[in-house]
């Protein structure tokens, strides 16, 4: 029995479980910003900005189920992993998997606050925008655990 | 930059001419106090400065309005834009035509508010045509009621009912009631409907028709309904027409848009100018201007005042708190909007700025660190520079990505990075080789050809080596801040501030990263470091308690410091973030990169390549330059900042010309 099975599953794992986690921070940010723009259509650019902030962890996900259906040779029709490879797979995109969907949930309340904040005083945008982009450490560290532990997989277990 | 106080006494009669030459050379900044002192009164200007900011406000106005019919052809880089540089002569052409655009904006603000009165009158004609609309068969006006011998009641029920069923209803609310009915519109929840009764029933009709909820129309007219819409709708045809033709006036009114900005500048000088008066103390013959200057430029007011009114001109040394002028070289000039974004240095500070910039730069580039962007940056905010000759804070602010660009391409190079490894995948796309970008320092023996020449750090595969050096870097960027700290205290004589709690805190970092290298170099190493770093916890047990009573609280007040290692540590480890962005920008652009050459050398191929490269690397840019940018702040605030900066100072703000569109040439 070989492990392609847990390879995919990690891919999938590390793309959708983060891309929830961004859909539902856009998502929130989203709903608040077209509120705003209801009333004053001329910080479109600022309002994208704020929204598109909690976008990064799908973004995380998606490189890692890339990196691990590359690495795993899934993609290029020649898998050959172990089941202990496909069982490190999985486990390494539990990081970024849990990492994006709890950070890009919290990533999108913040956002939601600095663009009622923006709403109130445009010249408030920039101390919005840094303290929205604080939250994105989290998702990153948890992507580059899963990032490491996935490009050296082939390596690590045989 | 040092400050001094200064004091001018002028004659009232050329009060008007040094104020404008003290706005064009923004040298002072005029302070403003409440009351006057003793033998001098205030001279009140505030209506003619209610004139010119109402006058700012109107041209505000019609801008807008302008800018909403007419919007201006402006390119999405229009806000890098410097303001407009105007002869000095020609602020006499705009004041001459002032009161023209004046004028000109009042009509502007006129025909707005003709339109949106018209849309509001629109809307009301439009839901009396909707009420009429069920009366359309009807052929006599809405408010008949009555001939000599017969009531007649129009009206409407809130609920529908054919003939039959209103006959009877109106039956069985009165039996003996004579009627005859007409319905000439029904509908769900609405019937309406004429009644006709003998004139001798008409109280006994009415009670009938109310006690089924019969209402009269809202708007009764003595016209005909249909006449009445027709008059309706052509009243609205004439509004839209009006509407249309003071749009269209408006619209030509957008040629005079430069002029207008130019005005509303004028007026913002002007009002700024009456403004200070208003808080000048005057005599009968003198007034007095007092405010702060900074030191070097003494020389070239007193040249000014003297050359244009008769007056005396005094300096004094200024007191603590004066207001804060901060003048760097040209390589930290750019950091100083970031050091005033936390906080202008307070009157114990040190200015910052330039070890702030140095390491703002080095940050930011490990971070974003790819040669391809960094190039892209110098590149673009030359550019902008160039092209859009912006204002000086702009500048700044392009400037500071400019040398960030720099080190951007430097880090690039050194983790061999450009646009990811955008080179080598697209040279082994077309040859359908693998060669790699370069050979990491750890794996020099690679045999597969590089197309770097120089060994490069890896983040993917040297990641723990450039923990270590990120880690390293934050030592030293801590120990600097804590360098500054000990020369404050040295500054304000505090000495045992300085040695005790800063110098052996210091010793000790240094003594524990004596320790680390031991470990890897020699075990001599390790032995100093340990040594330094058991003295500095001795001493700062034996110190720290200094300011607390009796042994035994000197003694829990000494172990108790000890503690701060912890945060030593956290603050140390933050910079690993180094290491967690630079890896970051590289990996996606190599996704990106691979992603793009997915699709082979075909046509389509190729297509696919420029599109999803493009598209990928601006995402990356995108993404990573705010990341880089925000968290190589979070470093300078947070962890270096925290070490010794107060902050708390006023800005120095000169009385000058605070325009917003144009500014004057200075003269060369």
């Amino acid at each position: 029995m070989n492990g392609i099975f847990f390879a995919i599953l990690g891919a999938a794992i590390a793309t959708v479980l983060a891309g929830i986690g961004s859909a539902k921070g856009v998502g929130s940010a989203a709903q608040t910003a077209m509120g705003v723009l209801s009333e004053d259509s001329s910080m479109f650019g600022k309002m994208l900005v704020l929204t598109l902030l909690p976008g990064t962890q799908g973004l995380y996900g998606f490189i890692v189920g890339f990196l691990i259906l590359v690495s795993s040779g899934v993609l290029s029709g020649a898998a050959d992993v172990t089941l202990a490879q496909g069982f490190a797979y999985a486990g390494a995109s539990l990081a970024i998997g849990f990492g994006g969907l709890f950070s890009g949930i919290a990533q999108g309340k913040a956002a939601v606050s600095g663009i009622a904040m923006t709403a109130k005083d445009e010249k408030n945008f920039s101390k919005g925008m840094v303290s929205v982009t604080l939250v994105e450490i989290y998702a990153l560290l948890a992507f580059i655990v899963s990032l490491l532990v996935v490009i050296q997989i082939p390596n690590l277990v045989g | 930059m040092k400050m001094k106080t200064v004091r001018i006494i002028a004659l009232r009669q050329d009060r008007k001419r040094l104020l404008e030459h003290l706005q064009d050379s923004g040298l002072v900044q005029i302070a403003k106090s409440e009351s006057s002192r003793k033998g001098f009164d205030r001279v009140n200007v505030s209506s003619q400065m209610q004139v010119f900011e109402r006058n700012v406000e109107l041209t505000e106005q019609a801008l807008k309005i302008l800018d909403n019919a007419s919007p201006e052809k402006a390119g999405m880089l229009a806000s890098f834009k410097g303001r407009r540089e105007i002869d000095p002569d020609e602020i006499g052409v705009i004041a001459s035509k002032a009161k023209k655009v004046i004028e000109a904006c009042t009509r502007i603000v006129e025909l707005d508010k003709k339109c949106s009165d018209n849309a509001a009158e629109q809307i009301r004609i439009k839901t009396q045509l909707a009420q009429l609309e069920s009366w359309q068969s009807l052929d006599i006006p809405l408010n008949t009621t009555g001939t000599k011998s017969t009531a007649v009641f129009i009206g409407s029920f809130p609920q529908q009912f054919s003939e039959e069923e209103l006959k009877v209803a109106l039956a069985s609310e009165n039996p003996k009631l004579e009627f005859e009915l007409e319905i000439q519109h029904s509908e769900p929840n609405a019937t309406n409907v004429v009644v006709f009764a003998p004139k001798s029933q008409k109280a006994m009709a009415e009670d009938a028709l109310r006690a089924l909820g019969f209402a009269r129309p809202m708007s009764p007219t003595h016209k005909i309904p249909k006449e009445k819409a027709e008059l309706l709708r052509s009243q609205r045809q004439k509004l839209s027409d009006e509407t249309m033709q003071a749009k269209e006036e408006i619209a030509k009114f957008a040629e005079m848009r430069e002029e207008i900005k130019s005005t509303q500048d004028y007026f913002r000088i002007r009002s700024d100018k009456y403004n200070v008066i208003n808080h000048l103390d005057h005599s009968r013959h003198v007034f007095i201007i007092e405010g702060y200057i900074p030191e070097e430029d003494c020389e070239k007011l007193e040249t000014l005042c003297n050359r244009v009114a008769t007056c005396t001109v005094e300096f004094n040394d200024a007191g603590e708190d004066a207001p804060v002028k901060l003048k760097n070289n040209k390589f930290a000039e750019p950091a100083q909007g970031i050091l005033t974004m936390y906080a202008s240095p307070g009157k114990t500070d040190i200015d910052p700025t330039p070890l702030l910039a140095f390491f703002f730069y080095f940050f930011f580039g490990m971070m974003f660190s790819d040669a391809g962007y960094g190039v892209l940056m110098i590149i673009a905010t030359g550019l902008m520079i160039k092209i859009f000759k912006p204002d000086k804070k702009m500048r700044n602010n392009l400037k500071l990505f400019q040398y960030c660009g720099v080190s951007t391409t430097f880090w690039g190079l050194v983790f061999g990075s450009i646009f990811g490894d955008a080179p080598a995948a697209i040279y082994n796309m077309f040859t359908g080789s693998n060669a790699v970008m370069a050979h990491s320092i750890s794996n020099m023996s690679d045999p597969t050809p590089a197309l770097l020449p120089w060994p490069t750090i890896d983040p993917q595969k040297d990641a723990l080596t450039l923990m270590i050096i990120s880690i390293a870097f934050g030592l030293v960027h801590i120990l600097v801040g804590m360098g500054c700290k000990f020369a404050v205290c040295i500054k304000q004589k505090d000495y045992a501030g300085a040695f005790f709690d800063t110098g052996l805190w210091m010793l000790m970092l240094i003594g524990f990263a004596v320790l680390a290298a031991g470990m890897i170099v020699s075990p001599i190493l390790i032995t100093v470091g340990a040594v330094i770093a058991i003295a500095c916890a001795v001493g700062l047990i034996l110190t720290q308690g200094r300011g607390k009573k009796g042994i035994v609280g000197k003694a829990i007040g000494g172990v108790a410091s000890l503690y701060d290692i912890t945060s030593y540590i956290s603050d140390l480890l933050s910079y690993s973030r180094l290491l967690a962005l630079g890896l970051t920008t590289g990996v996606m652009a190599q996704v990106f990169n691979m992603l793009a050459t997915m699709m082979g050398t075909s046509i389509a191929g190729f297509i696919f390549f420029i599109l999803i490269f493009l598209v990928g690397h601006l995402i990356n840019i995108g993404l990573n330059a705010l990341g880089a940018y925000v968290h190589t702040m979070r470093l300078q605030y947070v962890e270096m900042f925290s070490k010794f900066y107060e902050g708390g100072g006023k800005e120095f703000e000169p009385f000058t010309l605070n325009s917003k569109y144009i500014k004057i040439q200075e003269d060369k």
